[in-house]
């Protein structure tokens, strides 16, 4: 028995919950979790991927870190509503409050605020799990963008025409430095609450930015198993070398 | 006169692009054209007397060239545009190309045009098109398109504005372009292949896709040589060989010999005429790799796929993968200009891995085979080269056999030094572009407009 016990204590495992992966996955979104699945497989780390979807129940502790992408308008209204009648908002937002690290991209990420006021119709609900609120523009704000942030530099591609607002009490995930970002006008870009982060940064973000993949798996195991992770350093020449390039390139 | 004045401007503009070699005078010559006169691809194509309109993500410029070879084989003219220009300037500078200043007509039968997503909304209905075909939706430069569903949106907009006589085909198979059928008052019909279905984005084969006008059957699939399949239609069935590896085509093949059905060209002899078919500039073509003066039956040869968007780029990885040998290297280009889409996050979306199923054991990261000596049996290249590389390297590939090479000419010197076996080039559109130029340069291939299309 202590065999298994030791076996336990060695082999770690994660949970990447996809919410909506089959409706909300535009451009690239899955390179997000081809990175979190590598990065943590690389280090010995098990991972298993679970599809969050319309019908589906979600519970606490279901996954370990929560990955959310962009939709078109349709898939998004759908997904709103889902969100709400089935329960998923509440676990999601307490989840996310104990500390469960979540990346959210585009229409996942303006889900995650209070709501999204379209050209017509009704305003879909958000989860309001960030203090913003996003407004359907005529401008659509297209290229790549470079922020700073709390991670370093990040750089990505946005394609959004939705505008989106951070309340007061809101934290940006970081701020323009070329590119449009939540609106075009206050230099601000993304949200971050705790260890949920949204952003407007397709490319796919974590490829090329892996201080924040590695972010947020270490949150993830810290959280999981109730102690100070350090995680093995990997050989990330290629990665740099791809977002210096990328980097200035754009800037 | 305007019309005069404007075909004269076209066709001096075509002759200094050719005359000092500045490309292939197949936007240009449209494009200032136009400005001088705005309906002149109303004015010059209701000189021809039928149509044939073709849109779609992928396989444009190969469904287009099949149905001209088609319609040639039987005697008819034709006239296309030509090299993937589908904009209503590319359409505008062949039609300058084809008449005469007084704008009159230079008996051509047919008129084959390819038309761009966006494109097709604002120039069919100029063109008046006899024949409508709709290939497959994918995702494909959302930058420039804006999303899937937009995408079918304005096209049933566009077919709802068009007279019921017009001929519609459409792809029973892809279930985004068979909601196209509610949104015209005239016929369509549908094409689809039975037992394989593409990859790619929502393939279904609900109830209502069964009834089949024109289908695929019995597939048999001959690695690089093609395949070999049938068409049945309207209760015949016709055997045919299509000299183009990768099902993909086969869909293709299969819309342009629809269309050729519908034109009322003799099938029988269209599927026999294949056989004799040469691929589209660029989307899929084989040349020597060594020059024509030293050529030999073994000469090593190189293979080029375009690759421009997730869905065909999986079915492209999914057509090489397995006939790449031990002494074949892959020579993989990544540009980011505004034809190839800004955004390349699309290739976290492609299937990379496809590569790595059919590697030789000793080349699989961590394999106690791997020789002592790194073999590089991967040159990756073009303007987003190092997103490439990471790309392929979280698709299993060890970063230590890439030659990243942002440089395409570099690259291609690279990948030709040792090679023993044959090369494998998968760009984007504009890398392919810069390396038809680097091929043509090294005596390799003909510049492309000197190219028969």
């Amino acid at each position: 028995m202590l065999y298994s016990i030791n076996n336990e204590q060695l082999t770690m495992k994660l949970i990447i919950g996809y919410l909506y992966g089959d409706l909300m996955n535009i451009y690239g979104d899955s390179g997000n979790i081809i990175a979190l699945k590598k990065r943590a497989e690389w280090r010995g780390i098990e991972v298993e991927i679970r599809n969050i979807s319309i019908k589906d129940k979600l519970e606490k502790g279901d996954a370990d870190i929560f990955f959310f992408g962009g939709g078109q308008d349709q898939a998004q209204e759908l997904v709103s509503g889902d969100l709400i009648s089935s329960g998923k908002e509440k676990i999601i937002k307490s989840e996310a409050e104990r500390g469960v690290p979540l990346l959210a991209i585009c229409g996942g990420y303006q889900l995650l605020g209070e709501y999204y006021q379209p050209h017509n119709g009704p305003k879909l609900l958000g989860i309001s799990l960030f203090p913003a609120y996003t407004l359907a523009s005529f401008d659509r704000m297209i290229g790549n963008l470079v922020i700073d942030s709390m991670f370093g530099p990040l750089v990505g591609f946005e394609n959004h025409s939705g505008k989106t607002y951070l309340k007061k009490e809101a934290t940006p995930l970081g701020m323009v430095k070329k590119g449009f970002g939540n609106n075009g006008i206050s230099k601000a870009e993304g949200c971050i609450y705790k260890n949920a982060v949204g952003c407007y940064m397709h490319g796919s973000l974590l490829p090329k930015n892996p201080k924040l993949a590695d972010w947020l798996l270490q949150k993830a195991l810290e959280l999981k198993y109730g102690k100070k992770i350090e995680l093995k350093p990997l050989d990330d020449s290629l990665e740099f070398q791809a977002h210096n390039t990328a980097v200035k390139r754009f800037s | 006169m305007r019309l005069a004045i404007a075909i004269l401007l076209g066709k001096l503009i075509a002759y200094f692009t050719r005359l000092f070699k500045i490309g292939g005078g197949s936007a240009a010559p449209g494009l200032y054209a136009l400005k001088v006169h705005p309906e002149l691809v109303t004015s010059l194509s209701r000189h021809i007397p039928k149509n044939v309109v073709i849109t779609g993500t992928n396989g444009k410029t190969t469904t287009a060239k099949i149905l001209a070879h088609f319609a040639t084989s039987t005697g008819l003219k034709v006239i296309r545009n030509h090299t993937g220009s589908n904009l209503e300037r590319g359409i505008a500078s062949a039609l300058i190309s084809c008449f005469n200043l007084k704008g009159c007509k230079l008996n051509y039968d047919l008129g084959v045009w390819e038309l761009d997503e966006a494109a097709f909304n604002t120039v069919a209905p100029k063109l008046k098109p006899d024949i409508i075909i709709f290939l497959n939706v994918f995702r494909d430069q959302l930058d420039r398109y804006g999303e899937i569903d937009t995408v079918v949106q304005k096209w049933c907009q566009t077919l709802k504005n068009l007279p019921a006589e017009t001929l519609v085909l459409i792809n029973g198979d892809d279930a985004n372009i068979a909601k196209l059928a509610n949104c015209f008052k005239g016929k369509v019909q549908k094409f689809g292949a039975k037992d394989f279905k593409i990859a790619g984005e929502s393939i279904t084969r609900a109830k209502e896709q069964e009834n089949l006008d024109f289908e695929a059957k019995n597939i048999v699939l001959n690695g690089l040589d093609g395949s070999k399949f049938e068409i049945t239609a309207n209760k015949k069935s016709y055997p045919l060989n299509l000299p183009l590896p990768g099902l993909y085509h086969i869909y293709d093949a299969l819309a342009a010999f629809a269309g050729g059905c519908l034109l009322n060209l003799p099938i029988q002899q269209l599927a026999e005429t294949l056989k004799d078919y040469s691929p589209a500039f660029g989307r899929v073509e084989k040349f020597s790799l060594n020059p024509t003066s030293h050529r030999t039956p073994t000469s090593e040869v190189g293979y080029i796929f375009l690759i421009k968007n997730p869905a065909g780029a999986t079915q492209v990885f999914e057509t090489v993968a397995p006939n790449i040998k031990l002494d074949d290297r892959l020579f993989l280009a990544l540009n980011d200009n505004l034809a190839d889409g800004t955004d390349i996050s699309w290739i976290w979306d492609a299937k990379f891995e496809k590569l790595t199923s059919n590697r030789h054991p000793e080349l699989i990261s961590g394999s106690k085979k791997m020789p002592k000596q790194v073999r590089h049996d991967m040159i990756v290249s073009g303007t987003r080269a190092h997103d490439l590389a990471l790309r392929l390297k979280y698709a299993g590939i060890d970063p230590k056999t890439i030659i990243l090479e942002p440089n395409l000419q570099k690259a291609f010197k690279e990948a030709r030094i040792g090679l023993k076996g044959h090369l494998f080039i998968l760009p984007t559109y504009t890398a392919m572009l810069e390396l038809q130029s680097i091929l043509a340069k090294s005596g390799l291939k003909k510049q492309y407009w000197e190219e028969g299309n």
